[in-house]
């Protein structure tokens, strides 16, 4: 099995021509069995805990407009997913225009919600500091808004978008649209490394969205998944899974 | 860079019945290489431009040869070659269209072997492709044809998907234009697709021209009844007239009755990866007497929404003018 | 003149053999114990090659070597190295051979062969290079300069160099846009007569620019040789147009005596001007067998042929033309830059003299330049220079007739050379011309008068065309050796040293033997295409060279054997040689018939005589590799051998004139040739079939360069798109007339013993011309000033969208 594809530029000299998609197997698998592990191990052995009621005071967690954000971006990101690998797995759609006019709309959603995040919103609740760590080893210190997973998901898939957005962007500029027709290529090398970092950030994407659907489906987090939708999870959640004092709460 | 003139070692197949070539290629899936009369097939092995390991010798199925009649009109076997069509009696009076079609296929030569089947399974004819560069048909990230700089004369001016190759089968717009079935046989069984649907472009495939995968077989070709003895008009443009492939070919069916087109059916080979269908110039031209008038009427429909690259802008005045030709009945 | 064999057709010897299959071509020969040779070739258009890894290559059991240019004598630019090293300058560019014990392991090694290369810039448009801070396609300039006689080290081309010119962008936009490039450097130049003051005269003057496309000469039959070494000796089958002429320097390129050199040559499935002399891969194939010590067979396939095989130079033009007003050619003034390709050359001059002697313009300027680019390397081909320029001239002279509202055949025929007429820069003489008399003949023959003035439209659709056009190219040489051998049983061997290239000029030219010897051409035997049955030192084949050249050799050397045979008859019978006659092939004397004897009992005689009667003795002035063939023929038989020495003066100059008649569709840029008229102006007609074949040969071409064929480089990566026998469009039996009309002006050329003069090239020139001429007409004389004229090109200028305004330029669309 081959990590990177290679093939001979217009010279026969040897490039990168990409990620080696058997990766796509080899990411599809280990997700599923690391998540399926993770299943089983939450289902057998786990400590079982009381689920807070949803009922009473509602908290609220997401403005409208920002779960218009993540539900657009969960669309975009999605669909890339889907119309990139169609055609590296067969399945025969004509993929290309809906796969960047996705790209397009997830680059102007992160870009929004990064201003958004940055100027009207409690950008902070989101950083991870050093007290964030010791979360995971001790049950006793609770989050604010976000969870160290959270923090950490977010922050994953901030990177991993940004990574598939730039170099999906120089992609872009390398196939025709309506803006402009496509240049000659100058280093077939360079622009395999760009395919490269494509197809390997989006591998990584893939992973990562597995996981995220996959916490956003387990049912000790679906609330969070329910805040996604509604906006608002309840005060008991909240006491729960957060610590009041460092979440203030509109 | 090596240049080659013998066949590569590979294992040869050669079965005598279709399940037997279906289980071969099943097994042998992308590795294996269907031959018919290997027209297409020797110059992609000898180059070394693509690989197999083994070819599956399909000439020894007698299943898949002769012309027959069938309840619906006739059914071709895939072997049938391009010469035999081009004399067969019946396809001669009903499908004439047909007949003319393979009878401007490449030269005399080729079409004394190379088949129906081959002839609208061929790979495209694109220089920088057939070199065997890693382009995007061959599986690379980019296309060598479609730049600002691209020797794209024979390219196309119609639904490029990143690849701008052109369909250069000259069968092949006759075929839809007939409404041809393409009979495809697999392990799976068989099953039965229309010609407009057999082919397919870079935006749907980039590695294919028709939707044939690994283990299907086109066994046969049926065209129905629906359009035998209608008007036809059939004219390939190429720079040379034998061997040599279309600049801009075009393949009509029509209806006419007391002069008047009831019906038709207008195609256009090597504008697009597929060929075209003109539904446009179909709707325009309905109702309307087979003459000079209605041709002239059309302008520049046909090629209007075409998106020519740097060399191939002659496509579309060479397109109109030959739907024109159609249209009129008349060169 | 009545004559028993010249102007008579007969079948040649190597007809039964194409037609049947039997004719074997070096490829053909196999030897015990012989290996398969393959090439690997460059990827890159320009650099270097740093290093070569065959070690996997080698390991594989039955994979012998590998052969590179470090085997073989340094070879820096300017040279066309057979193997490429530090200047690898070219995509295809052989790099190495490797040889292994089947052809199949021998492409099995190739794909194991590792070659690091260093790439370089490179560039494929002569106008690229020639602008300044342009690429170079050498590291060390862009063109050939003469250095005044020293010699690069190493360089086969002694007194050249790789030197650089340089235009500035203004001049290099001026000459693309078709204006005259004021001030620029060019690499040769002349003129004759007051260029400004003969314009000024002028009432008609035009200005055009003109691009011609250069084409790969995809001759049949690859440049496969075969090679074996036997007691020193090497024993080479090669493909080559010429044979004897180039026995010498195949021996300088294997390093060894000539006199241990057998070529071996029966047949050669065309050349056009890529095989007139040896060419750099024989080296590879002798040396090769050398170092192997094994019969090496280096096969060369259709793609490589496209790359080693040459190509014509492209070249890219500005011409001014001066017409008075009676329609004479009052001044010319043309600049012309070639594309060279990787290594070769130009034929710029070639294209000026093509306009100073069918024209005779009063005055006339030529500049020229050649450039070199990353692209195959341009050699001669049939007409070069001639031919291309006949092609873009033929409208543009239409258009200046025209505007003199003069008949544009009357005025070709009002400037066309007479007895008297002129060539090139010193406006030397020619040996004859009566090219007014062969348009009369073709105009007649095409029925010119009322086909002018046919009208144009013929359908909505369609539209005729008429055209007329002329080609040009010296035709003759001298000073060849002629050798015939009588044997005792009184067969009468003609031996001749030329090539069997497909034209059947071998057998032709020695007729003019035949005719002096007034003997049964079924007694003959022609002795060519091996360098075991003693051949004599020919002329090399090109140029239309061989019948002019060639007939002379034989003739001198059947007037050695029938002065010999006098002797003889004398020496037997009393009285002196000149008291003898020859006649039903026997000597006897004149007064008295019954003295006499067969040609074989002379024969026999000789033998006896010794001395020069058996080639015991001969000439001094004979080449060497005659005087060899005549040594291993000492004793056997009555030898005549001399060498031409008879007078001549002035250029000989091979012409031809054709008219076309086409029906163009508008629709579709398509044209149909109705009627193809050519007269050839080339002295008596020797062998009238093969003065057709090369006429209708030739016009087929012709019809291939205005409508077809050219070179097509990517110039994103120097990459060529045409390297296939179908890809380069050769035109096909339906892109042609079914008739061709042709005839021969059979006009006697006096400096020829026959009256003979070649044509080989001219009957390319007049077709091109011809139809280029016609396709303008067609169009109400629109120039495209440019070849070929493709479909696209017309529908482009028809539909009036503009797309075939750009700029002009060689080797792209």
């Amino acid at each position: 099995m081959d990590i990177i594809r290679y093939r001979n530029n217009v010279w026969g000299e040897e490039v990168i021509l990409g990620v080696s998609w058997d990766l796509l197997w080899v990411v599809a698998v280990t997700a599923f069995l690391l998540l399926a592990a993770h299943a089983i191990f939450m289902a057998a052995l786990a400590k079982k805990k009381a689920k807070p009621s949803s009922e009473g005071k509602r908290v609220n967690r997401h403005d409208a407009i920002d779960r218009a954000f993540h539900w657009i971006m969960a669309g975009s990101v999605l669909t890339l997913i889907f119309t990139g690998i169609s055609p590296i797995v067969g399945i025969r759609i004509s993929w290309l225009n809906i796969h960047w006019i996705a790209g397009l709309i997830l680059t102007f959603v992160v870009i929004f919600h990064t201003i958004r995040a940055l100027f009207w919103q409690d950008f902070k609740s989101m950083l991870l500091g050093p007290n964030d760590f010791k979360e995971p080893f001790d049950e006793s210190v609770k989050p604010g808004k976000y969870s160290f997973e959270q923090k950490g998901m977010h922050w994953a898939m901030t990177v991993l978008v940004i990574a598939v957005i730039a170099t999906g962007l120089t992609l872009f500029t390398h196939i025709d649209s309506p803006w402009w027709e496509r240049p000659s290529v100058d280093n077939e090398g360079t622009l395999g490394i760009f395919f490269l970092l494509h197809g390997t950030a989006t591998l990584a994407l893939i992973a990562f969205t597995a996981i995220h659907i996959y916490f956003a489906l387990r049912p000790e987090k679906r609330f969070y998944t329910r805040s996604m939708v509604t906006g608002w999870i309840s005060e008991a959640e909240m006491k729960e899974n957060h610590d009041p004092s460092k979440w203030k709460a509109e | 860079m090596s240049s080659h003139d013998n066949m590569p070692e590979m294992s040869l197949y050669q079965p005598v019945q279709v399940e037997d070539a279906i289980g071969i290629a099943t097994e042998l899936a992308g590795r294996g290489w269907l031959v018919g009369g290997g027209q297409d097939t020797y110059g992609w092995l000898k180059d070394r431009a693509k690989t197999a390991d083994a070819l599956i010798d399909l000439k020894g199925i007698e299943s898949m040869r002769g012309i027959k009649e069938t309840a619906d009109g006739i059914e071709i076997g895939a072997l049938v070659t391009l010469t035999e069509i081009t004399r067969d009696p019946i396809i001669k009076e009903r499908y004439s269209l047909l007949a003319q079609a393979a009878g401007r296929v490449a030269s005399p030569q080729i079409r004394n072997v190379g088949t129906l089947a081959g002839n609208v399974s061929q790979d495209v004819r694109c220089w920088y492709y057939r070199r065997g560069l890693n382009c995007y048909r061959a599986g690379g990230n980019l296309c060598y044809a479609d730049t600002p700089e691209g020797m794209n004369r024979e390219h196309a001016i119609f639904n490029a998907s990143r690849c701008v190759a052109v369909t250069p089968s000259d069968t092949g717009p006759a075929l839809v234009a007939l409404e041809a079935q393409m009979v495809i046989q697999n392990a799976s069984g068989q099953r039965v697709v229309p010609a407009e649907d057999f082919f397919i472009g870079p935006n749907l495939d980039i590695r294919h021209t028709t939707i044939l995968r690994p283990g299907d077989i086109l066994t046969a070709v049926r065209i129905p009844a629906k359009w035998a003895n209608a008007t036809f008009y059939f004219e390939k443009v190429a720079d040379r007239n034998a061997w040599d492939f279309a600049l801009v070919s075009i393949s009509a069916a029509m209806r006419v009755n007391n002069g008047v087109i009831e019906d038709s059916r207008i195609m256009v080979g090597a504008v697009q990866a597929t060929p075209r269908r003109l539904t446009s110039v179909e709707q325009a031209i309905r109702g309307k007497p087979r003459n000079e008038s209605t041709a002239n009427s059309l302008g520049n429909l046909a090629s209007s929404d075409a998106n020519p690259l740097n060399y191939n802008h002659f496509k579309m005045p060479l397109m109109d003018n030959l739907v024109k030709r159609a249209v009129r009945g008349q060169a | 003149m009545t004559y028993m064999h010249i102007g008579k057709d007969f079948t040649p010897p190597d007809v039964e053999g194409k037609v049947t299959g039997a004719a074997r071509y070096a490829e053909d020969f196999k030897k015990d114990g012989m290996v398969f040779a393959r090439l690997l070739g460059s990827p890159i258009p320009a650099g270097r090659v740093v290093s070569i890894d065959a070690s996997a290559a080698l390991a594989i059991p039955g994979v012998l070597g590998i052969f590179t240019a470090d085997d073989l004598p340094p070879a820096p630019p300017p040279s066309n190295p057979a193997l490429a090293k530090e200047w690898v300058t070219y995509i295809g560019q052989p790099i190495l051979a490797v040889a292994a014990e089947s052809d199949h392991l021998a492409e099995e090694a190739l794909s194991k062969i590792v070659v690091e290369y260093q790439r370089r810039p490179f560039v494929v448009d002569p106008l690229d290079t020639l602008t300044e801070g342009g690429p170079d396609p050498y590291p060390n300039g862009n063109t050939l300069i003469r250095n005044a006689g020293e010699a690069a080290a190493g360089t086969t081309a002694s007194g050249t160099d790789v030197g650089r010119v340089k235009w500035s962008i203004d001049q290099v936009a001026a000459f693309r846009a078709g204006r005259e490039p004021v001030g620029a450097q060019f690499g040769d130049e002349w003129s004759y007569g007051d260029v400004a003051a003969r314009f000024a005269e002028c009432s008609t003057v035009i200005e055009e620019p003109f691009v011609t496309i250069g084409q790969p000469h995809h001759s049949l039959e690859s440049r496969t040789g075969m090679a074996y070494w036997e007691n020193g000796k090497c024993y080479f089958h090669g493909s080559l147009q010429s044979h004897t002429v180039g026995h010498d320097a195949l021996s300088a390129m294997l390093e060894i005596d000539p006199a241990n050199l057998v070529f071996i040559n029966e047949n050669t499935g065309g050349g056009f001007g890529s095989k007139i002399f040896p060419y750099p891969m024989m080296a590879v194939t002798g040396r090769f067998a050398r170092k192997l010590n094994r019969p090496v067979q280096l096969r060369i396939t259709r793609a490589e042929e496209f790359y080693i095989g040459s190509a014509r130079s492209g070249m890219q033009g500005w011409i001014k033309i001066g017409l008075k007003d009676d329609g004479r050619v009052g001044a010319v003034d043309v600049a012309i830059v070639n594309d060279a390709g990787s290594g070769g050359g130009g034929s710029a001059s070639s294209s000026a003299e093509h306009i100073s002697i069918m024209f005779q313009p009063e005055a006339m300027r030529f500049r020229g330049l050649a450039m070199y680019t990353n692209t195959t390397p341009r050699g001669a081909q049939r007409g070069p220079g001639q031919n291309e320029m006949a092609a873009v001239l033929a409208p543009m002279i239409d258009k200046a007739a025209n505007l003199a509202g003069v008949d544009r055949v009357a005025m070709r025929r009002l400037n066309a050379p007479r007895m008297d007429g002129k060539i090139g820069a010193r406006q030397g003489g020619i040996s004859s011309s009566y090219m007014p008399e062969a348009i009369d003949k073709a105009a007649q023959m095409f029925n010119w008068d009322q086909k002018r003035s046919l009208p144009r439209e013929i359908s909505a659709t369609k539209v005729r065309g008429i055209g007329v056009g002329q080609g040009f190219h010296t035709a003759g040489s001298n000073g060849y050796d002629g050798l015939i051998r009588i044997a005792p049983d009184g067969t009468i061997y003609l031996h001749t040293g030329v090539g069997n290239l497909g034209t059947y000029s071998y057998a032709g030219v020695v007729r003019a033997a035949a005719e002096a010897l007034q003997c049964d051409w079924d007694n003959c035997v022609v002795v060519h295409g091996h360098g075991d049955l003693n051949l004599p030192h020919s002329t090399y084949q090109g140029g239309s060279n061989t019948m002019f050249t060639e007939t002379r050799s034989s003739h001198v050397a059947a007037l050695d054997v029938i002065q010999k045979l006098k002797e003889i008859a004398a020496a037997e019978f009393g009285g002196a040689a000149d008291d003898y006659s020859i006649g039903g092939e026997r000597v006897f004397r004149t007064s008295d018939s019954s003295k006499g004897m067969s040609y074989g009992e002379a024969a026999q005689k000789a033998i006896a005589m010794g001395g020069k009667y058996s080639g015991m003795e001969y000439p001094d002035d004979i080449h060497r590799t005659t005087v060899r063939s005549v040594q291993a023929m000492q004793g056997t038989g009555l030898i005549g051998v001399a060498k031409d020495t008879l007078p001549r003066s002035g250029a000989v100059p091979g012409m031809a004139i054709a008219f076309c008649e086409i029906e163009l569709d508008k629709e579709t840029g398509k044209f149909d040739i109705v009627d193809y008229t050519a007269v050839a102006e080339c002295g008596t007609v020797v062998h009238p079939k093969g003065l057709r074949q090369a006429m209708n040969g030739g016009g087929i071409w012709g019809f291939g360069m205005a409508g077809f064929e050219r070179h097509v480089y990517d110039p994103q990566n120097g990459l060529p798109a045409n390297v296939g026998l179908y890809q380069s469009k050769p035109p096909t039996y339906l892109d042609v007339p079914v008739h061709m009309n042709t005839a021969g002006n059979d006009m006697p050329d006096p400096q020829s013993p026959v009256g003979a003069r070649g044509i080989g090239e001219p009957a390319q020139g007049c077709a091109v011309a011809a139809l280029m001429s016609a396709i303008a007409d067609a169009l109400d004389g629109h120039l495209f000033n440019r070849t070929p004229v493709t479909a696209d090109m017309i529908i482009n200028h028809v539909a009036q969208n503009g797309f075939n305004t750009g700029n002009l330029k060689t080797n792209t669309f």
